[in-house]
């Protein structure tokens, strides 16, 4: 690392070599224009929330901020706007496509670490960059005319013969198996997922030193009891930072399951239920909305998404940095 | 049983299932892959890229106009997001890498590289679409570039701050300026990181479809002013895939295959490209 810092903070102070040389008046400007540059992200992100807050107005001081998301109903017809079924419906598709993706993506993670051979790590690489760089409505498109009709002429029928005779949790899988629900919505975020989780886990499991994995495989510990004592126990918080960071994307994720989760305003029970999440209801209301409380309330549901991935991100962003302090 | 073949069975029942979670990982894209190509080759004519649409019910048609229109409103995005996002990322890794500030907005580009496309859409709404009156393409490139910012930002950081101080101070010992460093000397040790990272950032926004939804919202016509609604490729996939016609299926399949290929393509560009420059 250099010793020499150029004079040069972060205010429009008076830097030593600007007062030497007449001439740097470009430096003042060039550096003027890569600040004003960098608080364009600052500007954009109040600016985002402060215009959608706005916007959202009319609706927040008409339904207020617990009844709005304590109420279950969205009635365009008589203006009766709430955000409880959208919201229910944002939590239970992420909550299970985490419940899916998680114990996958950490398997590949281990794979990829632990046991792939050298020659294959790069390709399994690519693959997983791949998988992450298809656009969602490409998973959407996918899963409306593939995974949809698989899954409900298959999988759900099946789940329904073997896990829907089970007292209680069978009430889980009751109604009509037709692919556009929940579960489907869920096993498409869970495979948008995969990705980001798997390579930031890659990532922290790589940071493990050698010589703590050595000195246990010297103590006769099998490969499974390094990667569960030392391995997983080293890089705990970055597993968790992005895990934390595939919750943020899939709390957000339209696309991919505006096709498949039917945008019904409804509290489901079972998972083979359509439902609504925020991100479905604004595709497809958003053109639609013909009041201004409709609209606001819009809003209201956008404001709403804004805050809960930017306080789900941000605390997956500190989770991270500590562990690289650390 | 003695403990050490029950721990032997527990390694090996581990391990396979990791294993099995890569293979499960591999299935997933390869499956996706396969249908992608499956269904949208048998619609991939001359016809798809120099015709535009036909009404549902005559035969032929293309997609020229959504191709043309992505590419300009991909191309608004650019001319935004591009000197914005390099300037940016240069502030940080230069100017300010050492302030508070600096690593403030680092932290926040970060947390907007993952922010929800369809808030930024709402948000460009509200400020490009509502007060003019009516949807329209301009929209929907600064969406884009919105998106585009902190991608970009973040990439340039990064690659800056990988070109070793003590080229910085040879340059500073010559008497260059800081400006002149960066331009002459920092950016050019960059130069391949920088673009990469603005190939990767074209590679996100053009399969973005949630921030274009309200903003150049879509036209069935070829439309080369970007005043007016302008489609793209992506919010035609939606509106065709969910349309009731079988031949507005098939273009929605192709239309699919050739944005996928087209960015699968420069994610591997950009993945090779970066393994060339750093490969020591």
């Amino acid at each position: 690392m250099g010793i020499y810092f150029p004079p040069i903070s972060l205010g429009f102070g008076k830097s030593n070599m600007a007062n030497r040389n007449p001439i740097d008046y470009r430096d003042k400007i060039f550096k003027t224009m890569t600040f004003a540059a960098a608080m364009m992200v600052l500007v954009l992100i109040a600016g985002i929330f402060f215009s959608l807050v706005k916007q959202a107005v009319p609706a927040i001081s008409k339904f207020g901020f617990f009844r709005f998301i304590s109420t279950a109903t969205w009635d365009p017809v008589h203006e009766v706007f709430g955000a409880a079924a959208s919201l229910y419906g944002t939590i239970v598709t992420t909550v299970l496509a985490m419940s899916i993706a998680i114990p996958v993506s950490i398997g590949i993670a281990i794979f990829m670490t632990e046991l792939c051979p050298n020659f294959l790590k790069s390709a399994m690489g690519t693959a997983i960059e791949l998988l992450a760089a298809i656009p969602s409505i490409i998973y959407g498109m996918w899963g409306l005319f593939t995974l949809a009709p698989i899954m409900g002429d298959t999988v759900e029928p099946f789940l329904q013969q073997t896990i829907g005779r089970v007292p209680y949790l069978g009430s889980l899988f009751s109604g009509t198996p037709l692919g556009i629900d929940i579960l489907t919505a869920s096993t498409i975020l869970s495979i948008m997922i995969i990705p980001f989780m798997a390579s930031i886990a890659r990532d922290t499991f790589n940071l493990t030193p050698q010589v703590l994995r050595e000195s246990a495989y010297g103590i006769g510990a099998t490969r499974w009891e390094v990667i569960r004592n030392v391995v997983i126990p080293y890089s705990r918080k970055g597993v968790l930072g992005g895990i934390v960071i595939a919750m943020g994307r899939a709390l957000g994720e339209t696309m991919a399951v505006a096709f498949v989760l039917g945008n019904k305003h409804e509290i489901a029970h079972s998972l083979l239920d359509a439902s609504a999440t925020i991100t479905v209801t604004l595709a497809n209301e958003f053109t639609e909305a013909d009041s201004d409380i409709y609209m606001a309330s819009l809003f209201y549901l956008a404001v709403i998404l804004f805050v809960m991935s930017f306080l789900t991100l941000a605390a997956a962003k500190f989770l991270l940095k500590e562990k690289i302090e650390s | 049983m003695n403990t050490l073949t029950k721990r032997k069975i527990q390694n090996k029942v581990a391990l396979s299932l990791s294993v099995l979670a890569a293979a499960i990982g591999l299935f997933w894209l390869f499956f996706i892959l396969w249908d992608v190509f499956r269904h949208g080759l048998s619609f991939i004519t001359p016809d798809l890229f120099t015709k535009d649409p036909v009404p549902p019910g005559f035969e032929g048609g293309g997609l020229r106009n959504a191709f043309v229109g992505q590419m300009l409103i991909t191309l608004v995005a650019m001319v935004i997001g591009i000197p914005i996002g390099v300037l940016g990322g240069t502030f940080l890794s230069e100017y300010g890498r050492h302030s508070k500030l600096g690593r403030f907005i680092s932290t926040l580009s970060d947390i907007m590289v993952s922010v929800p496309s369809i808030v930024i859409g709402t948000f460009v709404y509200a400020i490009m679409v509502k007060p003019i009156g009516h949807f329209n393409g301009w929209a929907g490139g600064v969406a884009l570039a919105i998106i585009m910012i902190p991608v970009v930002i973040r990439t340039t950081e990064d690659m800056m701050s990988l070109v070793p101080w003590s080229l910085r101070e040879a340059a500073f010992a010559l008497g260059a300026p800081y400006y002149k460093v960066i331009t002459q000397v920092v950016y050019r040790g960059a130069a391949t990181g920088i673009f990469t990272g603005i190939l990767l950032s074209i590679a996100r926004v053009a399969g973005e479809t949630a921030p274009l939804l309200f903003t150049s919202f879509n036209n069935s016509f070829f439309t080369t002013n970007l005043n007016d609604s302008t489609p793209s490729l992506t919010v035609t996939i939606f509106q065709y895939a969910m349309g009731p016609y079988d031949d507005w299926h098939g273009m929605a399949w192709a239309a699919a295959l050739v944005i996928t290929v087209a960015i699968l393509f420069i994610t591997i560009a950009g993945r090779l490209l970066i393994k060339w420059r750093y490969r020591s």
